[in-house]
């Protein structure tokens, strides 16, 4: 229940909602406009009897953070689109050995410096695929102040059960945003929480990456008396490295295969205004902070007698694709609002079959969209 | 004395892979010696190794192991130490993975003074790869990525870690063993960075197309640009130009380990004391 | 310390399905224990072997040099062996196994 009121920014608030999902080390490097999520969580850890560290770069951000979760604790870190970029080949090995983190970007203007104190949804696309070779992301995106809370508690959880990383998008505009958000307990946050599964056999008997078909690897924490290998090489069930034909086919498709045939654990919607709909509406699909701009959209849309709804992927990677497609086969009118071009709507059109009725709304200059600019497209174009 | 290795080996993973008469296995077992000396508990130890033929000895010894990307193991290890202060932690990369790709890290590592030994096993090339150059590789040797002759400029790897702020910094060969085993029982010691520079052997990937395509004449031309720094010391100038000392090249008792360090930072934010602030330092800049 | 226990009288043996005949230990053996020999079905068709047993001063040398855990010497307080001085007889032998490629030269001695 959404009882506890905390007024922050949502940096803050995603650094809070780390520590309380039980984090125990960061480790990070300063990019605006993430850097508030370091600076709260330095104080925060310590306080907690966790370790938090700015260290020489991103990539050493990333690298102690994943060394840290193979020892056994939840561990974080916060970037920009430029330092995922840099993270990209690490957060491979931590999809390959199978280590859980969470990965907070708040996305900024871009490519490259693009514009750092700006709002984008550019790192969409990256977060599908910041690393090379055949893997799944697990991507959530939050789309108002408290989910900049939440979302990080629901990411620690997911990165334990899928043992992988989990990237959580904001962006500048939530980042920055103060005011005041409705979040549960933090005895109801405690009770939610589900570790990393341990084996408690004999360590003899103890294969790490020996797991069914469709289940990520169990990683006793270091230290325990449960001695194994991490690489990022292709490997066996120890760990340890092997090309063997059969073995290499089963971990890359295990690899996939362990989130791909866990959607449901994965989806979760808003569907905002989306029961009335019928063929002759609108649907706008948005996520992130402009889905606050399309609800209050959609409000002045049915003012002004035009039914529109919003649908909001809160998981972006893996897409819901069976409910992105029941809306696009039933209306119409399906417009995509996005502070980039296209990256989401090309997966909308992927999974509705809609190759080019899929309108769109971009704006790349770093600036939000307004509602209005909202009202006036859908009114433009539909 | 038969020094019983094979309860600190994944026995089911030998022999080796490396090639015949590679100082890496000699390094190897003087480590796992050094190791037992210590006294130290098999599920205490973590071992991170790079990308490289080095980067093998992670999985041929039996603890806990970590076989990072290329030039990262000081990194990941540091998140393994902070999170893990009373553990022991040993990093083992080789020169292009420390100082070339990894030399940021390696850099930061040395300033920041966190109790990790870092075995840098130095064989002047990039082995694994097939001989391309290497920031240690002379000038003038013919590597695959310089056929016509090497013409990059050298680091002095120990020099590079003392002027980095590493409180320990010793350099060793695989000639004699023995020596090398006491620095690493130095190092090991050392409560802060330990930076441990093991002048190693490739007589493939160097050696064949460099004049010295066997293990000893590789090992002997080792033995010709090295001396204990005790004679060194007493050199000139002149002397010493195409020399490198061997010993304990720098030892701070004084330099402040990181993760003791971070305990006072816990200890300001639970309310235990005050504020740190320069005066809780000697060093004013 | 943890050792293993030599086999009865045995100053030094090998492991001859870990040597990869890297000549090494036939270089620093004080004593011209060691050679390596022909041997066509391995590694550079060559491999250790030992020559003079009886003349091992068990000064571990070969042990700590081998890359590759192929060697063992018996350990001076915990085994029960004697073993021999240094001679020039063995010195000798040790510099001719060196001069000819680390193998012992034929009818040496004879």
């Amino acid at each position: 229940m959404a009882t506890r009121e905390i007024i922050s920014t949502g940096n803050e608030l995603s650094a809070i909602a780390a520590v309380d999902a039980g984090c125990e080390f960061f480790g990070g490097y300063p990019l605006t406009p993430s850097s508030e999520v370091m600076h709260v969580i330095s104080d925060l850890l310590p306080a907690a009897n966790g370790a938090a560290i700015q260290m020489e770069d991103e990539i050493a951000g990333i690298c102690c953070v994943i060394g840290a979760s193979m020892t056994g604790v939840r561990a974080l870190t916060a970037t920009s689109g430029p330092g995922v970029s840099l993270k990209a080949e690490n957060l491979g090995l931590a999809q390959m050995a199978e280590v859980p983190l969470v990965l907070v970007n708040v996305m900024r203007g871009g490519p490259s410096t693009g514009l750092p104190t700006r709002v984008s949804q550019g790192d969409v696309l990256q977060a599908k695929n910041p690393s090379h070779g055949d893997y799944k992301s697990i991507t959530l995106c939050a789309g108002t102040l408290a989910e900049c809370y939440t979302e990080v508690v629901r990411a620690f959880n997911l990165a334990d059960r899928f043992m992988q990383p989990v990237i959580v998008l904001t962006d500048e505009t939530l980042g920055h945003m103060h005011g005041k958000a409705m979040l549960p307990t933090l005895e109801e946050v405690k009770e939610g929480i589900v570790l990393r599964k341990q084996f408690d056999g004999a360590p003899e008997d103890y294969f790490p990456y020996q797991c069914e078909h469709d289940e990520p690897a169990v990683l006793n924490s270091m230290f325990k008396g449960y001695r194994y290998h991490f690489t990022g090489l292709h490997h066996d069930k120890n760990g340890f490295p092997t090309e063997e034909i059969e073995t290499c086919r089963k971990l890359i498709q295990r690899l996939e295969d362990k989130v791909e045939l866990h959607r449901d654990e994965l989806e979760l919607n808003e569907e905002f205004m989306c029961d009335d709909l019928e063929e002759n509406d609108v649907l706008i699909i948005a996520y992130g902070s402009v889905s606050l701009a399309a609800k209050e959209a959609i409000r002045d849309l049915r003012k002004q007698g035009i039914k529109a709804g919003l649908f909001r992927p809160i998981t972006l990677w893996p897409s819901p694709a069976e409910r992105i497609k029941h809306y696009t086969d039933k209306i119409k009118n399906v417009i995509c609002v996005e502070l980039n071009i296209a990256q989401y709507t090309a997966e909308v059109e992927r999974v509705s079959g809609r190759i080019g009725s899929i309108e769109g709304l971009y704006k790349v200059n770093g600036r939000p969209i307004a509602p209005n600019e909202i009202v006036e497209k859908v009114k433009e174009v539909f | 004395m038969a020094f019983n290795y094979d309860k600190y080996l994944r026995l089911e993973k030998m022999p080796t892979l490396w090639c015949w008469g590679c100082g890496d296995g000699v390094i190897l077992k003087a480590t796992i010696r050094a190791i037992e000396k210590m006294g130290w508990e098999q599920n205490d130890i973590c071992v991170v190794s790079g990308i490289g033929c080095s980067g093998r000895f992670s999985s041929y010894v039996d603890f806990n192991t970590v076989h990072t990307t290329h030039g990262r193991t000081v990194a990941y290890a540091t998140g393994i130490k902070l999170a893990n202060p009373d553990k022991h932690v040993i990093c083992v990369a080789g020169d292009g993975d420390a100082l070339a790709i990894g030399g940021n890290h390696t850099i930061h590592a040395c300033r920041r003074n966190i109790d990790i030994n870092f075995i840098v096993i130095n064989n002047f090339i990039y082995g694994l790869t097939n001989s391309q150059t290497s920031p240690t590789t002379p000038q003038g040797f013919w590597t695959v990525s310089q056929k016509a002759g090497n013409i990059d400029p050298t680091f002095n790897a120990s020099n590079l870690a003392i002027a980095s702020g590493a409180s320990f910094v010793g350099r060793e060969t695989m000639l004699d063993p023995k020596k090398l085993e006491r620095l690493l029982i130095k190092g090991f010691e050392h409560k802060g960075f330990s930076f441990l520079e093991v002048l190693s052997n490739c007589h493939i990937n160097l050696g064949r197309k460099n004049k010295m395509a066997s293990a000893m004449d590789n090992l002997n031309w080792i033995d010709s640009i090295t001396v204990s720094k005790s004679k060194f010391d007493k050199m000139t100038e002149e002397e010493r130009v195409n020399l490198l000392p061997t010993g304990v090249l720098h030892h701070d008792t004084e330099a402040r380990e990181y993760c003791e360090m971070y305990e006072e930072i816990k200890a300001v934010h639970q309310g235990k004391r005050a504020k740190i602030t320069q005066d809780d330092f000697a060093k004013k800049i | 310390m943890s050792l293993i226990k030599a086999p009865e009288n045995t100053p030094v043996w090998v492991d001859t399905a870990r040597c990869k005949a890297c000549d090494i230990c036939v270089d620093v053996c004080p004593a011209g224990v060691l050679s390596m020999k022909a041997e066509p079905t391995s590694t550079l068709g060559a491999m250790i072997s030992i020559v003079a047993l009886e003349d091992c001063i068990g000064c571990n040398d070969c042990e700590l040099s081998c890359p590759d855990f192929a060697i063992s010497v018996a350990d001076k307080k915990t085994d029960n062996i004697k073993f021999a001085k240094l001679t020039d007889e063995s010195k000798a032998r040790a510099a001719a196994i060196v001069a000819n490629k680390y193998r012992l030269p034929e009818n040496y001695g004879k």
